[in-house]
């Protein structure tokens, strides 16, 4: 399946907080631990909910955790 | 793997199981010359009872053994198994539900098709039943492509 346009740092701030294990940041979400691998390598978009979810867990703006490539987009 | 995905796996053999005995079954009323209403109606009940029992015994099975496996890998009396549904697999789901829709759907005018060359009802009744289990195989194979590529 092609990535989507929507990129993101969880793994880097996964890694700032402690080295918080993917497991970690499932439980914390409230979703399983597989969702949370598809959302890192880009294979999955999370809902907005989700998304909102785990940026309060890392305490930045959905910006600094998601970010949208435009130019991926238009090829 | 997830315990969803070992759940579809479980559900994938029982119901390939399924169809291959439905299929055992009408070949030999075939060569018996006993393709009549009265046992395609009897293997129709036998079927429609076998996949409700399957996917129930699928689900107790599927938590037993994974209870079994987690306890022996962590050594607790009472592993913690995940077999709560995100909306990842919420979404897996009701993809692997659409296609299955869209294979027995093609299946039942595939099946009201022999009727136009002049078969008789049980063999429309015979495929239906086979593309419905078919269609059933089909979408389970579709989830676990999805929870293979991510989604």
């Amino acid at each position: 399946m092609a990535k989507s346009s929507i990129s993101n740092n969880i793994r880097t701030l996964r890694f700032m907080h402690s080295e918080m294990t993917q497991q970690d940041l499932a439980d914390k979400v409230g979703v399983t631990r597989q969702t949370i691998v598809a959302i890192e390598k880009a294979k999955y978009s999370p809902s907005l909910e989700v998304a909102f979810r785990i940026a309060r867990v890392f305490k930045s703006p959905l910006e600094a955790v998601f970010s949208y490539d435009e130019e991926e987009e238009s090829i | 793997m997830s315990f969803k995905q070992k759940n579809i796996m479980v559900t994938l053999v029982n119901f390939s199981l399924i169809l291959l005995f439905y299929l055992l079954r009408v070949s030999q009323l075939l060569r018996n010359d006993n393709f009549s209403s009265t046992p395609i109606f009897r293997l129709w009940g036998i079927i429609i009872v076998m996949a409700v029992f399957v996917t129930i015994a699928a689900t107790i099975l599927t938590h037993i053994v994974s209870a079994i496996i987690a306890a022996i890998r962590t050594g607790q009396k009472n592993p913690k198994i995940e077999d709560f549904e995100d909306e990842r697999d919420k979404l897996i789901d009701l993809k692997g539900t659409q296609f299955t829709y869209t294979a027995s759907s093609l299946g039942a005018f595939v099946a009201m098709l022999t009727f136009v060359f002049g078969q008789p009802p049980l063999v429309m009744f015979s495929l239906l039943i086979f593309f419905g289990v078919l269609a059933q195989v089909m979408g389970d194979i579709t989830r676990l492509v999805l929870y293979q590529r991510g989604f």
